[in-house]
């Protein structure tokens, strides 16, 4: 109870923050809404290749996990900027429980993201996207948990590194090699036998594989429960993980 | 529990920067002390001598290496949280939220205490006409000037009223008048029962406010006491008299003075007589009366005191003037 309302408390702070610099909602909104204008249009000369229906499709499910990602991966750049201004070590003196500490701003960026990915499909929509609705309620679930996954090791990446530029380096380093082998913009099951067998030590490629089989509407599938397979105990494990780096942190 | 913080041998050394190996940094080298409650104390040093360090142990922010530290009571090492929920920081950086009002930071600073909203509206409300930030609250702090932000971090360390309050330089940047009004709340603390633990580069700021000073330095505890008593281990106080008289007269009542108990060294310049003793105040009356039996008549006393500086000068070899010039412009 005590720590619901922390992070109540806590979660509210971040989202009012957020509110108050829509800058970053719009120029979040704007790496989707490019691929959609300026690269799904290539994919319609591949329909050979990707077979029957709309490229969307295929595409927009990659597109929202690729939201996903960048929603969570902010985080590190603000609890650096916060360390340096002092509000991390004030909060860290607070009885407050360093879960809730966490949470505050791990929910918000999850909640951040909703917005957004529903105008991106409902855009999509517009352009032939065909929409499942309790297959894209499912997806959202499952993005909310991938959200909050990014979220919260960008915020131990801060806290470890302290420095904005060893941060860009770290993250940067990993985000082109996670996205290509999740198959995020192109499905890895055209691509060769070696880069799907990789592509399974990726927990973001049973994300993207569940993403197309709920956005074609297939809810009870072998992808679907893999995906919360994977994602429930590494939310589990990267949480109770980046609380621990909350309890060390030190300016 | 009669002390509000025992501290016991406090160690913390930190790897030293830079390639290969090189003997760790200790900035806080064994130091002990006990604080009562109720008590404002003072710890003085120039930058890096382990002020910093000391205070951050004891709000739970860093793990301590070596030693024991008591805070209100509880052990920092196994019992950090009942240690927080007693305490309140304001740390250097102060920490307060820039993208919130100076409300909201209050506001979410009394709830996490586990206060309810109503109460810490109530005593937002107070703190905010206490530090005369008014007419702010609604403001962003970003806006704010950086007075004013120094003022609303110290209002957000203490909006929970905590039993005991560590402020970590918290007039650097204030102009004299904040400064004054900040004074002014830390001892209405006091006379409440809290005891306040203040790290200052400033002599004024130790003098006025601390009841008990303790010298940093490299890490350890060069000096303490009261600013009295670390005044007079320079050389007391020094009375100055000039008596109606020539100079073989001064010559008898200066070895006359000598021999009284309360005198500590007596040299004459021209025709006047300085007097070393321990305690000038007292020791000024007991002055009087001994001239009044040699029936010497006096043309001018005065009484003087050394400085903090004077203090510092001698347990640092250092002025402390010359840190906090170069704090100033930074």
């Amino acid at each position: 109870m005590k720590t619901l309302n922390e992070i109540r408390l806590l979660f509210w702070r971040k989202v009012l923050e957020t509110l108050r610099q829509p800058i970053w909602i719009i120029t979040g909104l704007t790496t989707p809404l490019l691929y959609l204008a300026l690269f799904a249009p290539l994919l319609n000369g591949m329909k050979a290749m990707l077979g029957n229906g709309n490229v969307l499709n295929l595409f927009v499910p990659g597109i929202l996990v690729l939201m996903a990602f960048g929603s969570g991966m902010g985080s590190g750049w603000i609890v650096i900027w916060e360390l340096q201004t002092g509000v991390i070590e004030r909060l860290r003196v607070t009885p407050a429980s360093r879960f809730s500490l966490l949470m505050g701003s791990v929910l918000k960026d999850a909640a951040m993201f909703i917005p957004p990915a529903v105008l991106v499909i409902l855009l999509a929509a517009v352009f032939g996207f065909e929409l499942h609705w309790a297959g894209l309620a499912v997806l959202l679930v499952l993005l909310f948990l991938l959200t909050a996954v990014v979220s919260a090791i960008s915020t131990s990446l801060g806290l470890i590194l302290k420095q904005i530029g060893s941060l860009a380096a770290v993250v940067t380093g990993f985000q082109l090699p996670l996205t290509l082998l999740a198959g995020v913009l192109l499905p890895l099951s055209i691509g060769p036998q070696w880069l799907q067998i990789i592509a399974h030590f990726n927990p973001m490629y049973y994300v993207v594989e569940a993403a197309r089989a709920l956005a074609g509407g297939s809810l009870a599938n072998t992808q679907v429960l893999l995906a919360f397979l994977v994602m429930l105990p590494l939310s589990v494990i990267v949480f109770a993980w980046s609380t621990g780096v909350y309890r060390k942190a030190v300016a | 529990m009669n002390n509000a913080i025992e501290i016991h041998h406090l160690t913390k050394s930190f790897p030293a920067a830079g390639r290969g190996k090189k003997a760790p940094i200790q900035a806080v080298r064994g130091i002990s002390l006990n604080v009562a409650q109720g008590e404002i104390v003072g710890f003085l040093g120039p930058n890096g001598a382990g002020k910093t360090t000391t205070l951050r142990m004891l709000t739970t922010l860093l793990p301590i290496d070596d030693g024991q530290a008591c805070v209100a009571g509880f052990d920092l090492k196994t019992e950090p949280q009942e240690v927080r929920r007693r305490i309140g920081h304001v740390s250097q950086l102060g920490g307060a939220d820039l993208s919130a009002t100076g409300r909201e930071n209050l506001l979410l600073a009394g709830q996490l205490y586990g206060l309810s909203y109503a109460e810490t509206s109530r005593r937002a409300d107070e703190l905010a006409a206490t530090f005369e930030l008014g007419e702010l609250m609604p403001r962003i702090v970003r806006t704010y000037s950086g007075g004013q932000k120094r003022r609303l971090e110290v209002a957000l360390g203490m909006l929970h009223r905590p039993a005991i309050l560590f402020l970590d330089e918290p007039t650097t940047g204030l102009d004299p008048q904040s400064r004054a009004a900040l004074w002014e709340q830390i001892r209405k603390l006091r006379s409440a029962g809290t005891t306040v633990f203040l790290t200052t580069h400033y002599l004024e700021e130790a003098d006025e406010l601390a009841d008990r000073l303790a010298i940093m330095d490299y890490g350890r505890i060069v000096a303490e006491g009261t600013p009295r008593q670390l005044k007079q281990l320079i050389a007391g106080d020094a009375i100055v008299i000039k008596p109606r008289a020539d100079g073989a007269i001064i010559q008898t009542i200066r070895a006359s003075l000598a021999g009284q108990p309360y005198v500590r060294a007596v040299t004459v310049q021209k025709e006047s007589i300085h007097l070393y003793v321990e305690d000038g105040a007292k020791s000024l009356p007991l002055v009087f009366d001994h001239l009044k039996t040699l029936n010497i008549a006096l043309e001018t006393v005065t009484l003087s005191q050394p400085s903090l500086d004077d203090v510092f000068l001698k347990t640092t070899g250092r002025s402390m003037r010359d840190n906090a010039t170069k704090e100033g412009i930074q």
